[in-house]
């Protein structure tokens, strides 16, 4: 890791004034630095800000700093963003990773985190390393010719499932994100991620009330059975009356470069009965568009059998 | 239970591992790697690391430190880093940067411009089968050895005459010991010579190599490891770190620590190779085996440093056949060195018989433990020597019945989303011993201090040198001071072939009885207490007359030195294999239980119960012999559905970290459940202990894929086993 200087703003003026690489749990950008694939020069310790608390008044608002593990624990939270943050990383890392960081966290294709290979997230141009070399865990949909990485979040699922929001905090004010539109698809541009300035800091998480997503869940399918990223996961809630699906939500993790939210999947289910040949039919979908790489084309067949999984499981309380 | 002595200093931090030792003015390293697999250095520009602030030293094979290449018993010639410019795999070292502190020698080291003339690599091991060769003649013999039983030509014909075979071709993947501690040294020099702290297996092959490198007497170098943080047999010869730290602190006479990263450890080391194993079985309608077939082919790098035996370490020896055939290829490759890895042979040459034995068990519609046990061996096939003492058969019976083997059915079971199967296999590891040698010495005190140069990297050998040595002096284990990880003591009790308890325990029986000898004839000296008198020695305690009774007239040890003005007494013993060896094979043997759950939808595969039952002889420790059961058992489960290095065509690891390079979590892990069947085998050595290191990850892998097929029908082939294996569309 190399020398840098650390301030510790306690307004979110003074932290706006700073210029530095905002730290927060630092689970991320401490991993990076000692990887020096991040090499700031100036850091600005952003946890004394008072971007705390959540309020489950009228949906969901999540304070930027709360931290993963208080997050999941909280009564008022959706069960599929609680089960998404409690299937994430280790409990130590929960403690300590926040809401907000949790949602910038970079991709965890080994490419970007060995600085003597190309890549052209880490270094545009350089080229992408995983289209041709060790792909089995990157991405299906969302990729370019340019990166085929996976977007890591597990929560970041559930939360484009609800349509959450993100209030930005910069030097040119408050703005309000779809996080949706939040993302951006690596394109020409891998290196940018998302919309945010320079300069500009997530404070609050936002989720729309959504009463049916009480009925919630996320399955998360991997290697082994905890402390480890999805191959594939799905983040589902269904409003069924009589038998019959209202309308859902399903969004699918682990397989795309953002989180990856299926409307055509939500669309097919709606006037379905509640039945897994509705399921499957629905998920189908998922495979639509998809464009595997060498090592990942079983990704295709997983993510509609996670998706059939996770409404099953929702529907029968399929055993886990 | 008997608490493990290093227990309290380790789990309260209070334990030393090599890289723990500072002293004032020590110097940092930080080793450079190679970025190709093949090629030679054409140029390093050092210029910018030698001037960063705080640097030291800047060593490359253009200005190396000079280092000698050492020649050692065990492992015959070694290997020293940065003298040549040949760059045969990527990730060698080829650079040594020493500085006032790690972030500067580290930082230095990324400055270090690296121009190659690059070659063609072959790194792939499928197109280097076309390319394979026949491995060298080992300890276990020519590459080929085949019986044959009277009037039969080949084993082919054996194979076609038959009534039932099967035949098939397993993989297993190439693996990093992965060790928790990584190779690391500190080295020290002063007027006496060089002290290196450095975790290894053994500290008197380290200090052998070393003095040969350096090129300075043996007598001058001393090395020390009193804690070793996991070795497995990735830490048998000198580190890089360690040769590369000694080197740099004798050029800048500074003490020097170095410490390969956890990247680092997985090239700058050595791995288990990767092999691709074919197996043929002939058998007759009632399961009896009358031809075996075991062809291998182990990676191993360019220099050849090691195959893996997968073929003789299995099928030359665990079942009956009048027909037997092996062959051993190996397959040159541009990869890291290859070296001995837990149960070298046996564990991945087990995933291949023993699915193979499965398979037939299927194909003749017979229970697996039935065909096994009507299989089983007396001695290797083709020799005369019978196994000293193999209790294999009540391993699978006390297994059967503690497992629920009976409720098994050929289709497995389904609960809820989850299929259920079980699966069983055969485990064997060879019983062995090395020359060993244990001093033992008796203090005035009434302690004493057994002592031998050998490590405890986390086998429990400390705490069983206290127990044998207390119960070959007839003393309670709270008199002994057990002593390891260290060159100056008596050379014994190296970590490896699961050989340390048979080979130091037995030598320290034979010290035990000398130094009591010795003790015996000092008290009947003149001037001793029992002066002119017969003596025997029972409970601590020499007995005059040579009568040991309640109440008779005695001294306790201590008490006789003391009489003397004797500080202490010291007496050493040494045994070695000998004609036992012509009149016996050896084995330990077991019999692995295993369920799996497999999902019908996601179709990940989790163990749910795991049950070894083995035949190792006598044991010492049971709760240290438990735990290094479960973790060989907990590694067979890695290397089923984990473990597996990655080899990029350019020859780099792809998952050359943890993150990457993935082993169980405690979730992935069941209740396991061991059982020991305890035989005393005094045949092997007089302490009756076969050693059991190694047996216990030897068959579960092959369990756990047989359970996989019981519970779906698939046969899973190559190991790790993932998940898209078994999704059929």
């Amino acid at each position: 890791m190399r020398p840098f200087e650390l301030s510790t703003p306690a307004t979110l003026e003074a932290a706006m004034d700073t210029g530095g690489t905002f730290l927060a749990g630092g689970t991320t950008l401490v991993d990076l630095m000692k990887l020096d694939v991040l090499t700031p020069r100036r850091i600005t310790d952003i946890n004394a800000l008072p971007l705390y608390g959540i309020d489950t008044g009228d949906g969901l608002r999540i304070g930027a700093l709360e931290r993963m593990s208080e997050v999941a624990a909280h009564p008022g939270v959706y069960p599929m963003i609680s089960r998404a943050l409690l299937l994430s990383a280790s409990q130590q890392l929960r403690n300590m990773a926040s809401i907000g960081g949790n949602l910038l966290q970079r991709t965890r294709c080994g490419y970007f985190r060995d600085v003597t290979m190309p890549c052209n997230k880490r270094d545009p141009g350089s080229g992408c390393s995983a289209i041709g070399g060790a792909n089995r865990m990157h991405a299906i949909l969302g990729s370019s010719r340019h990166c085929v990485a996976t977007h890591a979040s597990d929560v970041a699922v559930p939360l484009v499932a609800l349509d959450a929001q993100l209030r930005l905090r910069g030097a040119e004010g408050e703005r309000t994100v779809r996080l949706a539109d939040f993302y951006r698809l690596p394109g020409d541009t891998p290196e940018v991620e998302n919309v945010l300035r320079q300069g500009e800091l997530i404070t609050e998480v936002i989720v729309p009330r959504l009463d049916w997503a009480a009925w919630s869940t996320y399955v998360k399918v991997r290697d082994r059975q905890s402390y480890e990223f999805a191959l594939c996961s799905a983040a589902v809630a269904l409003d069924v009356a009589g038998g019959v699906i209202v309308d859902a939500r399903v969004a699918v993790g682990g397989v795309a470069t953002a989180p990856w939210r299926l409307a055509g999947v939500e669309a097919a289910l709606r006037g379905e009965p509640v039945a897994r040949a509705s399921f499957e039919a629905a998920a189908a979908i998922a495979g639509h568009g998809t464009e595997p790489l060498s090592q990942n084309g079983f990704k295709v067949s997983l993510v509609k059998r996670t998706i059939v999984r996770a409404l099953l499981e929702l529907t029968e309380g399929g055993s886990r | 239970m008997i608490a493990r002595l290093d227990a309290a200093p380790k789990v309260t931090g209070q334990a030393k591992y090599a890289v723990d030792h500072n002293f004032p003015g020590m110097a940092y390293g930080y080793v450079v790697l190679s970025t190709i697999a093949n090629g030679e250095l054409a140029a390093m520009e050092v210029t910018a690391a030698r001037h960063t602030p705080g640097v030291l030293g800047v060593y490359t094979p253009f200005e190396p430190l000079e280092l000698r290449t050492p020649i050692s018993q065990m492992l015959g010639e070694g290997w020293v880093p940065l003298q040549d410019k040949e760059i045969a795999y990527y990730g060698q070292p080829i650079g040594f940067v020493v500085a006032e502190t790690f972030e500067a020698a580290r930082d230095a080291a990324a400055l270090i411009e690296v121009s190659y003339t690059e070659r063609p690599a072959l790194t792939s091991f499928a197109e280097g089968l076309a390319t394979a060769e026949d491995a060298k003649t080992g300890p276990r013999g020519a590459p080929s050895l085949s019986v044959l039983a009277e009037g039969v030509e080949s084993i082919e014909d054996a194979l076609a005459a038959s009534e039932v075979t099967v035949d098939a071709t397993y993989e297993t993947a190439s693996q990093n010991h992965a060790a928790m501690e990584p190779h690391s040294a500190v080295a020290v020099w002063n007027a006496d010579g060089l002290t290196v702290y450095t975790g290894n297996q053994g500290s008197h092959g380290p200090a052998d190599e070393l003095a040969q490198a350096l090129n300075i007497e043996h007598s001058a170098v001393h090395v020390v490891n009193p804690y070793v943080g996991g070795a497995f047999g990735g830490k048998g010869a000198t580190s890089t770190p360690a040769f590369l730290a000694a080197a740099a602190a004798r050029n800048i006479g500074r003490p020097v620590k170095a410490a390969l990263t956890r990247e680092q450890v997985f090239t700058a080391t050595a791995t288990r190779p990767a092999t691709v194993q074919r197996v043929s079985l002939g058998a007759r309608n009632d399961g009896t085996l009358v031809a075996v077939r075991h062809d291998s082919w182990s990676s191993t790098p360019m220099s050849r440093s090691f195959i893996e035996p997968t073929s003789h370490g299995t099928s030359r020896e665990w079942y009956a056949t009048e027909n037997l055939a092996i062959s051993q290829k190996a397959v040159p490759l541009n990869i890291p060195p290859t070296t001995f890895m837990r149960a070298p042979g046996e564990a991945p040459g087990s995933f291949a018989l023993e699915s193979a034995v499965d398979e037939l068990a299927v194909a003749l519609n017979m229970d697996p433990i039935g065909l096994r046990k009507r299989n089983n061996s007396a001695a290797p096939p083709g020799e005369d020597l019978q196994w000293s003492s193999k209790h294999l058969d009540e391993c699978f019976d006390i297994g059967a019945a503690r497992f629920g083997w009976s409720e098994r059915t050929p289709g497995g079971r389904v609960d809820g989303d989850w299929l259920v199967g079980l699966g069983t296999a055969t485990a064997m590891f060879p019983g062995l011993r090395f020359p060993a040698t244990v001093g033992i010495t008796l203090r005035a005190d009434d302690t004493a201090v057994v002592a031998t140069s050998g490590a405890d990297p986390g086998t429990g050998l400390l705490t069983v040198l206290s127990l044998i040595g207390a119960e070959s002096l007839d003393i309670s284990p709270e008199q002994v001071t057990p002593r390891l990880g260290d060159s100056a003591l008596p050379p014994g009790g190296t970590s490896g072939g699961s050989t340390a308890t048979a080979s130091a325990g037995s030598a320290t029986m034979v010290a035990a009885s000398t130094v009591i000898d010795e003790l015996l004839r000092l008290a009947s000296s003149p001037g001793g207490p029992f002066d002119g008198r017969e003596t025997a020695y029972a409970d601590g305690r020499v007995f005059a007359d040579g009568r040991v009774f309640a109440d008779g007239e005695s001294m306790t040890f201590g008490e006789v030195l003391r009489a003397m003005e004797r500080i202490s007494l010291t007496a050493t013993g040494s045994t070695a294999p000998g004609e036992e060896r012509t009149k016996h094979s050896f084995g330990s043997w077991g019999a692995q239980f295993c369920e799996v759950r497999v999902h019908r939808l996601t179709r990940e595969i989790r163990v749910s119960r795991l049950l070894g039952v083995f035949d190792a002889g006598r044991i010492i420790n049971p709760t240290a012999a438990r735990s290094q059961l479960l973790g060989g058992m907990i590694w067979g489960v890695s290397a089923a559905l984990h473990e597996g290095l990655d080899v990029e065509a350019n020859g780099r690891f792809a998952n050359a970290d943890l993150a990457g390079y993935l082993v169980p979590v405690n979730a992935d892990i069941p209740e396991i459940d061991t059982h020991l069947v305890e035989y005393p085998d005094t045949l092997l050595s007089n302490v009756g202990a076969r050693g059991l290191g190694e047996i216990s990850i030897v068959g579960v892998a092959a369990a756990i894929a047989n359970a996989v097929y019981n519970a779906t029908g698939i046969r899973l082939r190559r190991i790790p086993m993932m998940l898209e294996d078994l999704l059929e569309d």
